[in-house]
């Protein structure tokens, strides 16, 4: 899902990547739950759209407001959105082989 | 679009945590009382001493809990706030007021009735009917209608069901109602409360959390349907069949099929456990995948006793009590307490600071200790049962004593977490 990104975008999500899962304890882009990034310098927008492991995870919009957090820290003077979607349902299938590596599957 | 995310719905951690606390403490006292009560329940022997232990453990220990979880796994399972925090903090006084007054009477005084054990029944069924009121109003508010809730709010109706039948005994013994034995009535109440009750939630709530924990995928939820209507339609059919027939042999059928139901949800989960993700499993896992274990010595117990040996009747108790719903607590406290505690003290701090796992917030190794003493309690105090020996229940007690101390010492260790965070560039 994460093909062609522009340079700002690839940056953005290697700052994403320092958000980590506290449960899996690894971050969540090698987690594959990050579905898309938009970056629009015209408008000052940043858009993620990204996904949880599972409906009801206790540590949800923690996670979301990391991920807000860190590309605000970086892009201060940008808006950023991060929009959760269940669609396509995550699998373990998305993880990326980092995250297989680091999980031993 | 913010639909299934959980923590704005999240309860103060006010409410969660005493649960926590007073159920760790419960089970201490619990432990200790065990090792001065060893010669009774060597014996077999039902007596005061044995339902004064076996009443804080149920609602000192066990219902405390899971009173607490649920509070903070409502929004969980349902995506909703819960309905009334006041309710709560009320059934949270209730239930320990009421619990301390039970144990106190049964301690002294096993045959007849006392003014402790009357006003301690009131205050068990205002705690429980608020608790009702509470869990069942959130899940009318919930949109998510799913099997887990369902068994859920299923198991509300039968704690419901265990507490009216609970008072109608005390109501017998001075009235003399109906002509049935106090056993034969306190086998119902049992049925009502240990399968209707905690099984129903235990599996509405573990077959949620543990494939989340597990990160399974692609489940068949069959399983979880077929485990509803077996154990739901069989517990209900045995116990209006033990009330006309007794112990006939025919009650045999019905609890099979609850029995089969159990086993579609331990399919369910199995499944779970063979496609998680991560293959090493942590403390608070090993202690959940432990507690399906003693699920089955439970079931083998349960059919033995059935067969007139008495002997096995406590085993069953214990196995299920002690064993089955101990470990499954004391490993999900590991998968719950840290994250409602950490999310109280670090969640608006997440990407502005350094902070800590929530893993990181107890002691593993203490953690690991007390996964194998507990494994060395359990199988101690079914074989002094089976043996009927003093001395390997005391030893086994000593084991449970060192349980609790551990797990006391975890629980504190995470309640009174003192906050850490460093700055980011260090």
């Amino acid at each position: 899902m994460l093909e062609n990104l522009t340079q700002t975008e690839q940056a953005i999500l290697n700052v994403i990547k320092t958000v980590i899962d506290p449960e899996v304890e690894i971050n969540i882009v090698d987690l594959g739950l990050i579905y898309k990034i938009s970056h629009n310098e015209a408008d000052k927008k940043i858009e993620v759209v990204m996904t949880l492991s599972a409906r009801g995870c206790p540590v949800g919009d923690v996670i979301i407001q990391h991920v807000e957090t860190v590309i605000l820290d970086r892009w201060t003077d940008y808006s950023v959105d991060v929009e959760l979607t269940w669609e396509p349902e995550w699998t373990p299938d998305m993880i990326t082989d980092q995250g297989k590596n680091f999980l031993n599957m | 679009m913010k639909a299934g995310l959980s923590t704005k719905n999240a309860p103060s951690h006010l409410v969660v945590l005493p649960h926590y606390a007073m159920g760790a403490i419960a089970f201490l006292i619990a432990s200790v009382l065990l090792f001065f009560t060893a010669k009774e329940i060597s014996l077999g022997y039902g007596g005061g001493k044995i339902v004064s232990i076996t009443h804080i453990l149920v609602l000192g220990w066990v219902t405390m809990i899971i009173y607490g979880a649920l509070y903070q796994l409502i929004p969980v399972v349902m995506e909703v706030k819960l309905f009334s925090e006041i309710l709560a903090y009320i059934s949270f006084v209730t239930l320990n007021v009421g619990t301390v007054l039970m144990a106190i009477h049964f301690w002294n005084n096993y045959i007849g009735n006392s003014l402790l054990i009357e006003i301690g029944g009131t205050l068990i069924f205002v705690s429980v009917f608020l608790f009702a009121i509470n869990a069942g109003m959130s899940a009318i508010k919930s949109k998510q209608r799913t099997i887990e809730n369902r068994f859920i709010v299923t198991s509300i109706l039968w704690l419901l069901g265990t507490v009216l039948f609970g008072i109608f005994i005390i109501v017998n013994v001075s009235k003399g109602l109906i002509d049935i034995s106090r056993t034969d009535l306190l086998k119902i109440h049992v049925g009502f409360g240990i399968i209707g009750w905690f099984m129903m939630l235990v599996i509405g709530v573990a077959s949620k959390l543990l494939p989340m924990f597990f990160i399974a995928h692609k489940l068949q939820r069959k399983y979880l349907n077929l485990s509803y209507f077996f154990t739901n339609g069989g517990l209900l059919v045995a116990i209006i069949m033990f009330y006309f027939l007794k112990e006939s042999y025919l009650v045999l059928i019905p609890i099979a099929i609850v029995i089969i139901g159990l086993l579609f949800f331990v399919k369910y989960n199995y499944d779970a456990y063979k496609a998680r993700l991560r293959k090493k499993l942590d403390v608070g896992m090993k202690l959940s995948v432990l507690s399906f274990l003693l699920l089955f010595t439970t079931i083998v117990f349960a059919i033995l006793s059935f067969f007139k040996l008495e002997v096995f009747y406590t085993a069953y108790g214990v196995s299920l009590i002690l064993g089955f719903f101990t470990s499954l607590i004391l490993g999900q406290m590991y998968k719950t307490l840290p994250f409602i505690v950490w999310l109280h003290k670090y969640q608006d701090k997440v990407g502005k600071f350094k902070i800590p796992m929530p893993a990181s917030m107890y002691s593993e190794k203490v953690a690991e200790l007390h996964y194998y003493s507990f494994i060395v309690a359990i199988i101690l105090i079914l074989i002094g049962l089976i043996l009927s020996s003093i001395i390997i229940i005391k030893i086994s007690a000593v084991a449970f004593i060192i349980t609790a101390i551990l797990y006391c010492y975890n629980t504190f260790l995470i309640i009174f977490h003192k906050e850490k965070i460093e700055d980011l560039k260090k």
